[in-house]
């Protein structure tokens, strides 16, 4: 009978809650006005503050490929072009996407479960609700859709960045000419792929906002309260991010 | 007015109030007294809708509040100032900010009209000043006048006080009993102070009623309270009177 | 100066997106800051083009392939694509593929009509080229090539039938004739052999990818020389036959003078001339028939395409 309940009626609480808390923000979707400030200063620190880490992260993968890349090159019968053939769909498929969702992860997920949790604890929410504001229309919709909105820049901002890194680390390194880069990248450059990785990151964005939303609007117990969504939030924004990679990869690819 | 009839509300296993009654009446102060964890602050969020009874019915002025949509509910909430135990104060606002919130949020009021009703809300409260402070740099007494401020902001009916005076040395508790009662007198709202502080209660109420384990034990004006002869209620007054002290 | 939020979030967003569309037209190859001229083109066979593929005119690369799937009505393959707007792709252009799938690097060609013929209209159709399958031609005509040379075999019983009932039954003649028709029977047996193999590296060489047939296009010349060398050796097999043809006429007037009382039956058999000239005909077709057995991939070049598979 435990089990029973660790494995199903918890688990389907949990995505009951999810789900109407989900449903209940975007109810409020049309209200504008409660939220219109407060998606900007989201937006602000989503995405701006987020930008130099997934640069820096990004440019480093980037060349890291790169070097990668040329370093299990041996044959001389494969062109060094094929090492831009591998850095830059990797980038917009993959890392582009994956790795902005990891940073954010720590970075936007913690904040946002860290930020919700204290306002619950401290009675905030309660502030809010007993105002007569809709709180979760007022405190979740504008950090989700800042996620939804700053993710994919962020993956464009990390794709370019780290096309740029691995480039530069190849021409400078001597790993690969700029032209056979570009030829190489060319050649097997398909118009779906940034289209795939932007429709990534919307997802991730909008994963990672939503489950750090949940886990911070439903905290309990105090500052160890706080402390455990925090945790939870990062952790499970991560786990699902990589379910979500998949789940995209299959249906999409 | 509002009415809370035959209130019953449990959390999981535990079972917190036991058919609970409570009639407040227009214009007074009605403190809502009893021992921590006897129930009060749960009573309370079932006032203003925060919390859903298991049984029984909240009327505020005789609309029954778990009976209307969350758009009619939050329209009732409005004519509520609420001062949560903490404070609640937003940590992300200036203390100008919070006390403007609400005003931006429900009214179409121009910048320059919300700064001056913004000034004479904190001035209600005696902290003309501390409009540009966030409410980390704000000592704990002072974040609750902010609070207060936040809550009359709207010119709410009513005002809920959830613990006003607990953590507070005795001169700050004076001072907020003190702005209690005349922002009941200036505004003419009707208040409900939870509270197990009895010099509070004897400072401000006009009535009493008297929680313990989760029932409504006692119920009756603050001369009623002084004569009362209930063991359980004398018990808690005279508790209260040992452990505080009397105030200066 | 302090930006307000909406300012710096408008900004970022306005860049990103900048990036994002340069980046991608960079990698597909367009001008960045030029339009494109969007076109369509029926191909027979993609042979594995897929949208991002290059589309060249005369081996520069103008544009790039946006969509590629199969037209129900037609049962050809529709290409959508695009080619820098610059670049005017007149009528009686003509598209292609070329490169070689295997190793990803397909790729549609242009062939651009005259210069002075109107531009094709965006979202216009560009003629695909009617490519000539060689390995389809081949498929068509050697069932026709062996039927040929049935017929032939089967004259040449004919005449041989003939002759026998003229000449009875044990005369040196006979004895040579027999051989000849023993000589044909095995070719028959042969080419019927061959026929079963030609027949399956056919269908092998159909079997082999799509890109075979592009493939193909660089060595059309050299299929064409196969077919036209397995045509010259069906040709050489029939004028042989002829000269049989020709052997079975002498044998008429011989015959002939036979009746007329001119010479003697012996005086015939006793001709050295014509035994000699029908032995010769069938050393010859003998050796040609070793020959053939030997080293039958000397007449049909084509093997050597399928060696390569």
């Amino acid at each position: 009978m435990p089990l029973v309940r660790t494995l199903l009626v918890e688990p389907a609480g949990s995505v009951g809650r999810y789900a109407l808390l989900l449903w209940k923000a975007f109810a409020t979707l049309g209200d504008m006005k409660s939220y219109r400030k407060n998606i900007f200063d989201q937006m602000v620190h989503v995405g701006l503050e987020s930008m130099p880490i997934v640069a820096l992260a990004a440019a480093f993968s980037g060349a890291v490929t790169t070097v990668q890349a040329a370093y299990q090159l041996v044959s001389p019968l494969i062109p060094t072009s094929i090492i831009g053939s591998i850095v830059v769909p990797s980038m917009i498929l993959e890392l582009g996407a994956v790795l902005t969702g990891f940073i954010l992860a720590g970075r936007v997920g913690a904040r946002i479960a860290a930020e919700l949790g204290t306002m619950r604890v401290t009675e905030q929410i309660d502030a809010l609700e007993a105002m007569g504001l809709n709180s979760v229309g007022y405190l979740i919709v504008p950090r989700v859709l800042a996620g939804v909105f700053m993710f994919p820049v962020l993956y464009v901002v990390a794709s370019f960045v780290g096309i740029t890194g691995g480039m530069a680390v190849g021409v400078f390194g001597g790993f690969v000419p700029l032209g056979e880069f570009v030829a190489g990248a060319r050649e097997f450059f398909q118009p779906f792929d940034p289209v795939f990785g932007l429709i990534k990151s919307l997802v991730f964005g909008f994963t990672i906002t939503s489950i750090s939303c949940y886990k911070g609007y439903f905290t309990k117990g105090g500052a160890e309260g706080v402390g455990r969504a925090t945790t939870e939030a990062a952790v499970m924004s991560c786990v699902y991010l990589l379910v979500a990679d998949l789940f995209l990869a299959v249906t999409l690819l | 007015m509002i009415k809370v009839d035959n209130i019953s509300k449990s959390f999981g296993d535990k079972q917190v109030l036991f058919n609970v009654s409570l009639e407040i009446r227009e214009g007074e102060t009605t403190a809502v007294i009893g021992r921590s964890g006897s129930g009060k602050s749960v009573l309370m969020k079932h006032i203003i809708g925060l919390l859903i009874p298991d049984e029984g019915r909240v009327f505020v002025d005789g609309v029954n509040i778990d009976d209307i949509s969350y758009a009619e509910l939050r329209k009732v909430r409005q004519q509520f100032g609420v001062l949560f135990q903490g404070g609640a104060l937003f940590d992300s606002m200036s203390a100008f900010e919070n006390v403007a919130f609400p005003l931006r949020t429900f009214t179409s009021k121009s910048d320059s009209e919300i700064a001056y009703e913004v000034h004479q809300c904190l001035t209600m409260v005696e902290l003309p000043d501390v409009g540009k402070k966030m409410p980390s740099e704000l000592s704990g007494g002072m974040q609750k006048r902010v609070a207060l401020a936040r809550a009359i902001a709207l010119r709410p009916r009513y005002i809920l006080y959830d613990e006003p005076t607990s953590g507070l040395d005795p001169e700050t508790s004076n001072t907020i009993d003190d702005l209690i009662k005349s922002l009941a007198e200036q505004l003419n709202v009707t208040s409900i102070v939870i509270t197990h502080d009895m010099h509070s209660v004897l400072s401000i109420a006009d009535r009493a009623a008297f929680i313990y384990n989760g029932r409504m034990h006692w119920v009756g004006t603050i001369d009623e309270l002084h004569a009362s002869t209930d063991k359980t209620l004398c018990d808690f007054v005279k508790a209260n009177e040992y452990q505080i002290g009397p105030r200066s | 100066m302090k930006y307000s939020n909406e300012i710096k979030v408008g900004a970022t967003i306005i860049i990103a997106t900048v990036i994002f569309i340069l980046g991608v037209r960079y990698f597909e190859d367009l001008p960045l800051f030029r339009g494109t001229h969007q076109l369509e083109t029926e191909l027979s066979n993609a042979a594995g083009l897929i949208p991002g593929n290059v589309v060249r005119v005369n081996g520069v690369v103008v544009g790039s392939v946006d969509a590629v799937r199969i037209n129900p009505q037609t049962n050809g393959v529709r290409v959508g694509f695009h080619v820098d707007s610059g670049l005017p792709i007149p009528e009686g252009s003509r598209t292609m593929v070329s490169g070689f799938d295997a190793l990803g690097v397909v790729r549609l060609d242009i062939a651009l009509g005259p210069a002075d013929n109107p531009r094709i209209p965006e979202g216009g159709f560009v003629e695909g080229r009617v490519t000539t399958d060689l390995v389809a031609e081949l498929t068509d005509r050697a069932p026709l090539l062996f039927d040929q040379v049935d017929e032939i075999v089967g004259n040449v019983n004919a005449v041989l039938g003939d002759s026998r009932v003229l000449l009875g039954s044990d005369s040196d003649l006979q004895g040579a004739l027999l051989s000849a028709r023993r000589s044909m029977t095995t070719m028959d047996n042969l080419l019927r052999t061959q026929q079963a193999n030609i027949a399956s590296a056919i269908e092998n060489v159909n079997g082999a990818s799509g890109s075979f047939n592009t493939f193909m296009e660089g060595n059309a010349d050299s299929l064409a020389a196969a077919v036209s060398g397995l045509n010259a050796t069906m040709a050489q097999l029939e004028s042989t036959l002829d000269g049989l043809d020709g052997t079975t006429a002498a044998i008429d007037e011989l015959l002939g003078k036979l009746n007329r009382g001119e010479g003697t039956l012996g005086l015939l058999l006793n001709d050295e001339t014509m035994y000699h000239r029908t032995d010769s005909l069938l050393t010859s077709l003998q050796a040609l028939i070793d020959d053939f057995q030997v080293n039958p991939g000397k007449y049909l070049k084509e093997m050597r395409l399928v060696d390569l598979f």
